[in-house]
């Protein structure tokens, strides 16, 4: 069999439905190993396809035998194949992490591992396809396994969390699905690469409309402010492994989604501005908002709200170094800030409550959690032998390129208080006055350990050795802004 | 004064939006002309009987031009029951103490629903088998057997929809879903591929997978939505 990017979608549908059947009569561990065997697989698809891509440029599949316009088509490119591969790894990672994660209860682990499953399927999906309401319909599997997994322990301030998200959620479903209905009223079309081609035939003021639609529907999926108030709590209260899940995937796929309708669909020069102001403002509030927090998963969830708005800078400044800036912080952001969650969560996990200053002395108690949680702090600072360094370099020269002098003060007063607030959990885990000596440590099992590890041995390698990176991030950047190219490759493929 | 904020913002966003739709005439054809192949409507309307032998050019569409989406859906419905399963559990020791929130109804109520139910599920039934040549399909009679299904949960304050029976129903549909779209990667070539002969047209067996599909769908959806309404009304009172 070919190895298609359908594999993607159909393999782990196909382990949704069974596992059920296969965990109550063949044996009940299968329900937790099924997910990681399946994700591992993702992982091998990537490697497979990012090969391939490299040698032909664009892989684009059918489905159902109709070619795109009539039919829907899943494209992978440079741009969305690096997306979709750092999907699967970060996914096949949190698997691992979570395999026998203390919280989660026996009985529910098999809903558990489905739900995480299919939100990496989910994110991968919105990645890959071709076709505008098939994007929506990635976004709804996303986002219900997102809702669902916020509220997984069942408490209190879970369900409120989970609440919250789901009625925000929602109404950014409701926005996105009016988008697409306006714009297939007006073009008669779903498929995105004929979309961008007619674009310009909208009145203006519907395209204006669309496209606030879009902004207001991905803004909230992508953490935008003032559009992430659910952001906080929905970090804050899912199970550890998830929170890291939703940075490294849930979040990359609404910035996609945000990147595609922008730079594909409605190449407006004001968009990018905006994207620039948007980013700025969300960026400038989420890190002084999490200077503020005691909580440390609340902090980390500011601070992944701030990295998102630096993104979308990044994306806004729009010149190609300023993308694989931008493709940079987000690989960056997926796999450091999983390394800080799920470290994180074993430090949580070993304090009295969830607060900062309660993590005093964990340093010697759990040297090597402590150990990863400072690499990560390091790196997403920037700091330079990590990996954070070299996207936070590359956006910077962009924005000098361009003489925007303003933006890159904004960038580095933002990463100095970036410092300070990780600093000082750094600072009070090694040098805090211990209160309680009587607390037992939790020691993380070998997997969760295991994949802490390779977490953290991705940001040494990759900030020594940029250059393995770099080279996809040079072909990505080059397929998202070459517009053209993106709808030929759906127009050869109609005559074949 | 929040409350003001709130409608003030909600009275700007409706006439920005009743403003954009007044843009859009209402009842005009939007199509073009509906012979024109170049457009993906046009397209549709002219070549599905032709090709796929399927007299309900919806269901054509739904399930097979854009099948994808299809599988989509099934799937966020299957997300939804698992998402609420999950929240929504109850350990084993509380089990016991489980109790409908509904009040027993009267005998009318019992002895009516106890004669609709066959019919209701029959008819849902028919409305699925029959997706590729009426209008309905799988959602649709999926929908309608859950409010059979429904209709006795409301009924009867001990009537257990079998759990065991709604997970293989739930799950032999959606695998029937996937390896249907599997087989045709394999022989056709592309993922969800009409590999079967398309027969012929208002033929009950004509459409090729289609008809299959819409069964599975149909399935799947009814034994989801009962699971749901199950969950939902098997909530424990407030003593």
């Amino acid at each position: 069999m070919v190895i298609s990017p359908v594999h993607y979608i159909a393999v782990p549908l196909l382990a949704a439905f069974t596992i059920p059947l296969l965990s109550k009569y063949i044996h009940k561990e299968l329900a937790r190993i099924v997910p990681g065997i399946v994700l591992l697989y993702s992982v091998f698809v990537s490697i497979v396809l990012m090969m391939q891509v490299s040698e032909v440029g664009v892989i684009s599949e059918k489905i159902a035998g109709w070619s795109a316009p009539w039919g829907i088509n899943l494209m992978f490119t440079p741009f969305s194949g690096f997306l979709a591969s750092l999907m699967s790894v970060v996914g096949f990672l949190i698997w691992l992490y979570s395999y026998n994660f203390k919280k989660i209860e026996q009985s529910q682990s098999q809903k558990y591992h489905i739900l995480q499953m299919m939100m990496v399927t989910g994110a991968i999906g919105i990645v890959l396809t071709g076709d505008i309401f098939n994007l929506f319909v990635f976004m709804e599997i996303t986002a219900i396994t997102a809702y669902s997994l916020t509220s997984f322990y069942r408490e209190r301030d879970g369900a409120e969390a989970g609440f919250k998200y789901l009625l925000i959620g929602s109404f950014a479903s409701v926005m996105i699905l009016l988008a697409v209905m306006i714009l297939y009223t007006q073009l008669g079309t779903l498929n995105m690469a004929e979309i961008a081609q007619n674009a310009h035939l909208i009145p203006t003021p519907l395209r204006a409309t669309i496209l606030v639609l879009f902004l207001v529907g991905f803004g909230i999926e992508a953490e935008m402010f003032p559009l992430n108030g659910w952001a906080p709590d929905a970090y804050s209260q899912s199970p550890g492994p998830i929170g890291a899940a939703f940075a490294g995937i849930v979040v990359k796929a609404g910035v996609y989604a945000l990147i595609r309708v922008i730079f594909t669909l409605f190449d407006i020069h004001g968009a990018y501005d905006f994207l620039i102001y948007g980013g700025l403002i969300t960026m400038i509030i989420a890190e002084t908002a999490a200077v503020a927090q005691t909580n440390l998963k609340r902090m980390l969830a500011y601070s992944s709200i701030g990295q998102m708005g630096f993104v979308l800078i990044a994306f806004g400044i729009g010149t190609k170094t300023a993308i694989i800036g931008a493709l940079f912080l987000m690989f960056n952001h997926a796999v450091i800030k999983s390394l800080l969650f799920m470290s994180g969560s074993y430090l949580t996990y070993n304090s009295l409550n969830k607060k900062i200053s309660a993590l005093a002395g964990l340093g010697k108690k759990l040297p090597i959690v402590s150990l990863l949680f400072g690499l990560g702090a390091f790196a997403i600072v920037g700091l330079p032998p990590f990996s954070g360094f070299w996207s936070k370099l590359y956006v910077l020269t962009a924005a000098a390129d361009q003489n925007m002098l303003l933006l890159i003060m904004a960038i580095l007063a933002v990463s100095i208080i970036e410092i300070i607030y990780y600093f000082r959990v750094v600072s009070t885990l090694y040098y805090g006055k211990q209160e309680d000596e009587e607390i037992k440590v939790q020691k993380p099992s070998i997997n969760a350990m295991v994949s802490m590890l390779i977490l953290g041995a991705t940001i040494i390698v990759v900030g020594v050795y940029p250059d393995i990176i770099t080279h996809f991030l040079n072909n990505a950047a080059d397929m998202l802004l070459d517009k053209a190219s993106y709808i030929q490759a759906v127009l050869t493929q109609n005559i074949n | 004064m929040k409350k003001v904020l709130v409608l003030v913002l909600l009275v700007i966003v409706g006439y920005f939006l009743t403003d954009t739709f007044n843009l859009i005439p209402f009842g005009e054809n939007r199509i073009g002309n509906p012979q024109d192949e170049q457009t993906v409507a046009g397209y549709y309307l002219n070549n599905t009987v032709e090709k796929t032998s399927v007299a309900n050019t919806v269901t054509a569409i739904v399930v097979n031009y854009r099948g994808f989406d299809t599988l989509g859906e099934v799937t966020v419905l299957f997300l939804a029951t698992t998402g609420l399963g999950s929240i929504l559990f109850r350990r084993k020791e509380d089990e016991e103490e489980i109790e409908r929130i509904n009040k027993p109804s009267s005998s009318l109520m019992q002895t009516g629903s106890r004669v609709l139910f066959p019919l209701i599920a029959l008819l849902g039934i028919y409305v699925f088998i029959h997706g590729h040549l009426t209008p309905g399909g799988g959602f649709q009679g999926g929908a309608i057997i859950a409010t059979g299904f429904l209709l006795m949960l409301i009924s009867y304050k001990n009537f257990k929809a079998g759990h065991t029976m709604l997970n293989w129903v739930e799950s032999l549909a959606g695998i029937t879903f996937v390896s249907i779209g599997l087989w045709g990667l394999l022989t056709g070539g592309t993922f969800l591929e009409n590999v079967l002969p398309a027969g012929e047209l208002n033929n009950l067996i004509s459409g090729g997978v289609i008809p299959i599909i819409y069964i599975a769908v149909g399935f799947k959806v009814a034994a989801e939505l009962t699971g749901v309404l199950d969950i939902l009304l098997n909530i424990k009172p407030k003593k």
